[in-house]
């Protein structure tokens, strides 16, 4: 895709989303683009797209069930719903032994809609996908700090009904999650600093903006710096797509978000405070988010024990 | 400067030139034990040089009207790079070539550029930049050493220069500088600057050289008392100064920072190698790679943007501020994970590391505090408008 099919592409997402109210109808609006076409024939600008629009848009879309069925090497479909792992954690959300499956792990919203849900297990030394009746599944909707995500809680004590296949692929599958997710979270720290900046523009004190004081500028050149980073890691990871690349974009997305919503909400001051300010969705947005596929402290914990294994410091990039 | 097209693609060139290097590894790697004085690492980059210079690899990316031989300016970053990687030469040193050559290859007469910039590639000579002055750090545009005209600027056959330099990396060792003067009045700010190019022998000049905070004698006070220069050694356009200043910005936000993080990701692996396998190391040391690897990420993108041909300018100021935290947290992690080491160990190993974690302080000062750079970012990337 080049940058004005791109610039496009943009426009079209960004556009259908903004009109989107929270929930069903931000999936209504990416399955008229054409959605799961898009991400068959486009994934890299398709991933990163859709998911900045939903984090600019605060959209709650069940898309990520699609890319993780998409990177197992399945077939996405609206009715299959996939089982992600518990907050904080990466590691396959099932086990598998003895023809049962017991899971536990966070869904979308698709888990109360979905015919069938897809559950990644560890089986001994292997690693299995299971596809298991939707119904089979103990889903509790979890509203926590933002109940407009739609996430649920979900069980699974189940004998294994359906085909266990061989499911190298979970690697890849919480990549691509990482990478959905942390473009999700760039769109969402774009958005919060456009509304810190218009603010600071806005709000006189002591006869002048507030951008004019030099501390305030700083806060909000650093929340940029950090918006910058994060979309240059998201880049890294798209070119050399791996198991490195996308967790040190996750982690730099993590860190990002807390960056960004700590200095955008200093300079919103009062009025990001308030629940009349949307910031306060894309705060709580961005809190949730980055807890899927696991947490900043512990992606770095784990990056840092790989080093001193290996006792080196890939590049993982070159010119 | 002129694009150059041809020339190898990139990771051939990378390829090759680690496989030159690992067959000429004795022959290149440092006389002494690291740290090593100033002199020991000026004579080691000049001999690395030299012998880069002979097998070709320090031409590459150079144009050739300048005894380069054509390519991508982004073959010069991997050969730093990877000098870096191998602890063949100090960064920041080597990569003073990237902030001078391109400035007479743009803006000397193409008779001089062709005469000396050879000679700055292979060793034989070293240059230093004189555009700081006591009353001008962050504030360039204020610089007050002046040059006069014996005459009427344009048809000038000498200038005369009178006024004080600082802060000079390597003046002591440098056969020429590239001097910034005011030539306008004070009050004309950047449009009354101009560049010279001086030979560092000129009778009046005057060099000191200043000790550092690790002890290192690196940057110096350069004195000019009625130094004249002839009217052929003036860079780019009388009062045209700031154009030739400014056009450093590229090279000093691409290829100088990829080579600087090369060495960044080397010091953090010496760490590695090192220190005891437990879960307070991990967390610092995945801290840091997190931090270097963003600052890559960020510095490749820019320079792919370089190479597609788009003109770099404030956007680089994010770049700025990310070599320059990476650095500081380089050197606090080392100074964590190694403890003791810095503050009382006397063994050359500990050596290189105090003076090296002492020196990454001036990170968030030279080249542009971390202040200005977000100024630049405030003003001119989210349009926050004058700050008055």
């Amino acid at each position: 895709m080049d940058a004005a099919e791109r610039a496009l592409l943009e426009e079209a997402v960004g556009s259908a989303l903004a009109g989107a109210a929270p929930g069903a109808d931000a999936d209504a609006a990416l399955a008229a683009l054409g959605w799961l076409e898009m991400l068959a024939a486009e994934p890299r600008d398709a991933l990163a797209v859709v998911f900045e629009a939903l984090g600019a848009t605060n959209g709650s879309a069940t898309a990520l069930d699609d890319v993780v069925v998409a990177a197992l090497g399945g077939e996405p479909r609206t009715d299959l719903a996939v089982l992600l792992p518990t907050f904080g954690a990466w590691s396959p959300p099932g086990a598998f032994a003895d023809g049962r499956v017991r899971a536990a792990g966070l869904a979308t919203a698709r888990v109360t809609t979905a015919r069938e849900l897809l559950v990644v297990c560890a089986a001994g030394s292997e690693v299995r996908a299971v596809t298991l009746p939707a119904s089979s599944a103990e889903a509790r909707r979890v509203a926590g700090i933002d109940p407009d995500a739609g996430f649920h809680a979900v069980h699974v004590d189940s004998s294994a009904a359906g085909d266990a296949v061989d499911a190298d692929g979970w690697e890849s599958a919480v990549a691509w999650g990482r990478r959905a997710v942390g473009h999700q979270i760039l769109g969402a720290g774009r958005a919060m600093l456009a509304l810190a900046r218009s603010h600071a523009v806005e709000r006189v004190q002591f006869g002048r903006p507030v951008a004019s004081f030099q501390a305030v500028r700083h806060r909000l050149a650093d929340a940029l710096v950090a918006v910058e980073a994060l979309e240059a890691t998201l880049g890294a990871a798209a070119d050399e797509p791996g198991r490195l690349t996308a967790a040190l974009a996750s982690a730099t997305a993590g860190r990002t978000a807390r960056t960004v919503a700590t200095h955008c909400q200093q300079v919103l001051a009062g009025i990001g405070f308030t629940t009349d300010h949307p910031f306060h969705r894309l705060l709580k947005r961005t809190m949730l988010l980055e807890g899927l596929f696991g947490s900043t402290d512990e992606i770095v914990l784990d990056l840092g024990r790989q080093l001193l294994v290996a006792r080196r410091v890939p590049t993982l990039i070159e010119l | 400067m002129e694009a150059s097209g041809g020339g190898p693609a990139i990771a051939d060139f990378r390829s090759d030139l680690h496989a030159w290097l690992d067959a000429h590894r004795g022959e290149l790697a440092p006389p002494f034990v690291e740290p090593g004085t100033l002199d020991d690492q000026i004579s080691q980059m000049q001999r690395v040089k030299s012998l880069l210079f002979a097998a070709d690899w320090m031409r590459y990316g150079w144009p050739e009207r300048v005894g380069g031989l054509g390519g991508s300016p982004m073959l010069r970053t991997e050969l730093g790079a990877a000098l870096a990687a191998r602890d063949l030469t100090d960064p920041g040193l080597f990569s003073l070539i990237e902030v001078l050559a391109p400035t007479l290859i743009d803006f000397a007469p193409p008779a001089l550029a062709a005469d000396v910039v050879p000679r700055l590639l292979s060793g034989a000579e070293i240059w230093c930049q004189g555009f700081s002055e006591p009353s001008t750090g962050s504030d360039l545009a204020s610089l007050s050493c002046r040059a006069v005209p014996d005459g009427d600027p344009a048809t000038a056959t000498t200038w005369v220069i009178n006024g004080q330099k600082v802060w000079t990396s390597l003046a002591q060792y440098a056969d020429r500088c590239v001097l910034l003067t005011r030539t306008g009045p004070v009050e004309s700010r950047h449009r009354g600057i101009t560049a010279f190019f001086v030979d560092m022998d000129t009778p009046g000049i005057t060099v000191r050289p200043l000790e550092m905070i690790n002890g290192v004698r690196e940057f110096a006070e350069v004195f000019f008392d009625d130094v004249v220069v002839p009217a052929d050694r003036v860079l780019g356009e009388v009062n045209g100064g700031w154009s030739v200043a400014m056009a450093i910005l590229p090279y000093e936000r691409s290829s100088c920072f990829w080579q600087r993080i090369a060495y960044l990701y080397r010091r953090l692996e010496r760490l590695v190698e090192v220190v005891p396998a437990n879960d307070r190391n991990a967390e610092v040391v995945g801290n840091a790679f997190l931090q270097l690897h963003a600052l890559r990420a960020r510095s490749r993108a820019t320079q792919h943007r370089l190479a597609a041909g788009a003109t770099l300018g404030a956007e680089t100021s994010i770049d700025k501020i990310l070599v320059a935290a990476a650095e500081h947290a380089t050197y606090d992690a080392a100074r964590r994970l190694l403890p003791g080491v810095i503050e009382i160990d006397d063994r050359a190993e500990a050596e290189m590391w105090r003076s090296e974690y002492l020196y990454s302080r001036a990170a968030t000062i030279y080249g542009g505090t971390a202040e200005v750079q977000r100024n630049i970012v405030a003003r001119r990337l989210l349009d926050l408008g004058s700050d008055e």
